[in-house]
């Protein structure tokens, strides 16, 4: 299978969304662009783990806690953000590693568990230790320019989170292409299976989450930079965890563009419903959300590029069209 | 001829049940053998503990001359045993190339050789029409095959099959006893589980038969068919019915 068509369409969506940075000055629209790119980036991480590996993370806000903290640490102390991207990134893998080593290997829900345990530890850690600031988190002090990762208008950061989206996209394209992807799919499949021909499967899957920790690290760095002000609640809370999975889950998991469309539904729903309801709809999108995901759950288990995907393979003959066939779901 | 794979008092216990208790085989250097035994007898937990996926509760077993008991399934399958399932265990969600490229890459460093030998192996195995279905949407003899297939691609030494013959048709049988000899012609040695006796009788050059998680007898197959103990085995001996009756002495 060629990746031409990923690519043009990748290449479409960089053309928008620098269009978007540079001409529009709505500083509403940035914000959902923004927003939109930076759940994309995260949900794209998830899915590494999640999705093509198959081992549901529900503490991936930790890994994106990891880059707001390397950041805001950085900058309290007179670094350079940018030195954040690197050590998020070592952090967040470090963190990965010692979640994933002891329960990748196992069968059933273990991993799960162990991923909301690490993520309450991390957070009970962050909201009781000085250096990260304790409850309080931090609030960054103003700067200006490309040197201090900070803008005064909203345009550069979209050109930022725009690079790190086609960053992620054009890793995971490759990563459909390559051996991991490969060995992540057939792991998914059948561990059995995979074994007998020879896979590895605590090492493909400690590699794919290591990743995936760096990613929403990255992320994590970009928003820090972009609100100022990070604090437990708002990096590493379950809820947050809980959002990136959904947005994987209500995409398509494991689906190159699963996370993006994921994304898309969840913000543009949560900026819909604020804006019609102001104040008074808070809550609003996540009853409607909730009931978009029993419907994907109830009639769509693969998520909305998942359908379309399965859709153009019914086209093409790959699958027999008949009962059981679309029902069968990846254990 | 030398002994590719030697097995020796090999044991395994689920807690108190003994489902192996002292299997000894020789496998030769590019034979076909057959391994054989009634139901229960232990000859896919014998598989398992050959193939690595469990760890053998006691014994040996010697693959060119290189212990394995107890190696780590997925190394077993690098050191060049490749096995397929009683039941068939397709990646479900990948077409029928990218399962046998997943085997391929084993040996392979670059995605495209490897998919250039998983279209050569499909060919050999007569699925390349079918390489862009879904493993789950092929027939119960396809993906027997695809099974086959992928573990080709991992370019097995030694390859266990596990019942390829169960459920297949006699037309379907035919075309699966005619790849095997071409899998034979290619070099690769076959160690085959098969419940039906008259399957194995007229390809394989050696069986062994088990029962009750014991070699009781390993020679030809036509020997096999004439042995006291493998003829007990399947039908049950008079001694035991006696025992049953309470006649034992």
């Amino acid at each position: 299978m060629t990746a031409r068509p990923h690519l043009y369409a990748l290449g479409a969506i960089v053309v928008l969304g620098l269009l978007a940075a540079f001409g529009v000055r709505d500083a509403v629209v940035l914000d959902l662009v923004f927003t939109l790119l930076l759940y994309a980036v995260l949900g794209q991480s998830w899915n590494w783990i999640s999705g093509y590996a198959g081992n549901i993370s529900f503490g991936h806000a930790i890994f994106f806690g990891c880059g707001a903290y390397a950041s805001a640490l950085c900058v309290t102390h007179g670094l350079t953000p940018w030195l954040a991207i690197p050590a998020g990134a070592l952090a967040a893998a470090a963190l990965a590693l010692v979640t994933g080593f002891p329960t990748l290997g196992l069968r059933g829900h273990y991993f799960s568990i162990a991923t909301i345990a690490v993520a309450a530890l991390v957070e009970t850690f962050a909201r009781t230790t000085p250096w990260l600031g304790k409850a309080n988190g931090f609030e960054l002090p103003i700067a200006s320019g490309w040197a201090a990762l900070q803008f005064p208008q909203k345009g550069p950061y979209v050109v930022l989170a725009l690079a790190l989206f086609a960053a992620v996209q054009l890793a995971t394209i490759a990563l459909e292409r390559s051996r991991l992807g490969y060995y992540l799919r057939a792991l998914r499949a059948n561990h059995a299976a995979a074994a007998s021909v020879g896979i590895d499967e605590r090492r493909c899957k400690l590699i794919a989450f290591a990743w995936s920790a760096t990613m929403a690290s990255a992320a994590g760095v970009l928003y820090a930079q972009y609100t100022l002000f990070i604090d437990p609640p708002s990096t590493l809370a379950l809820a947050i965890s809980i959002d990136i999975a959904l947005i994987g889950v209500v995409g398509g998991i494991g689906t190159l563009w699963g996370p993006a469309a994921g994304a898309l539904v969840y913000v543009v729903l949560a900026k819909a419903v604020a804006l019609r309801f102001g104040g008074a709809g808070k809550g609003y999108d996540l009853v409607i959300y909730g009931a978009i995901i029993c419907l994907i759950a109830a009639l769509r288990p693969y998520g909305i590029v998942g359908t379309i995907v399965d859709a153009i393979r019914r086209r093409r003959g790959s699958i027999a069209v008949g009962p059981g066939a679309a029902a069968e779901t990846p254990a | 001829m030398s002994s590719l794979l030697e097995v020796r008092g090999l044991a395994k216990r689920f807690g108190s049940v003994r489902a192996l208790d002292g299997v000894d085989l020789d496998v030769a250097e590019g034979s076909l053998t057959g391994l054989i035994g009634p139901n229960g007898a232990g000859k896919s937990t014998a598989f398992a503990c050959i193939a690595g996926a469990e760890k053998p509760s006691a014994g040996s077993v010697r693959f060119r001359g290189r212990e394995i008991a107890g190696t780590a399934y997925h190394r077993v399958a690098a050191l060049g045993i490749g096995r397929t399932y009683q039941l068939v265990q397709t990646f479900a969600d990948m077409t029928v190339l990218e399962a046998v490229t997943t085997g391929a890459l084993l040996r392979r460093a670059r995605l495209r050789d490897a998919i250039a030998h998983a279209q050569e192996i499909l060919a050999f195995v007569g699925l390349a029409e079918k390489r862009y279905r879904l493993g789950r949407a092929l027939t119960v003899a396809d993906k027997k095959r695809l099974e086959v297939a992928r573990a080709l691609a991992t370019e097995p030494t030694l390859l266990l099959l596990d019942e390829v013959m169960a459920g297949l048709t006699p037309a379907e049988c035919g075309a699966a006893v005619e790849l095997l000899r071409r899998i034979l012609a290619r070099g690769v040695t076959v160690l085959m589980v098969e419940h039906v006796m008259e399957v194995l009788m007229p390809i394989a050059e050696h069986v062994v038969v088990i029962a009750a998680g014991k070699t009781i007898f390993s020679g030809t197959a036509a020997g096999a068919v004439r042995d006291a103990g493998v003829i007990e085995a399947y039908l049950g001996s008079p001694l035991e019915h006696g025992e049953i009756a309470g006649h034992a002495p």
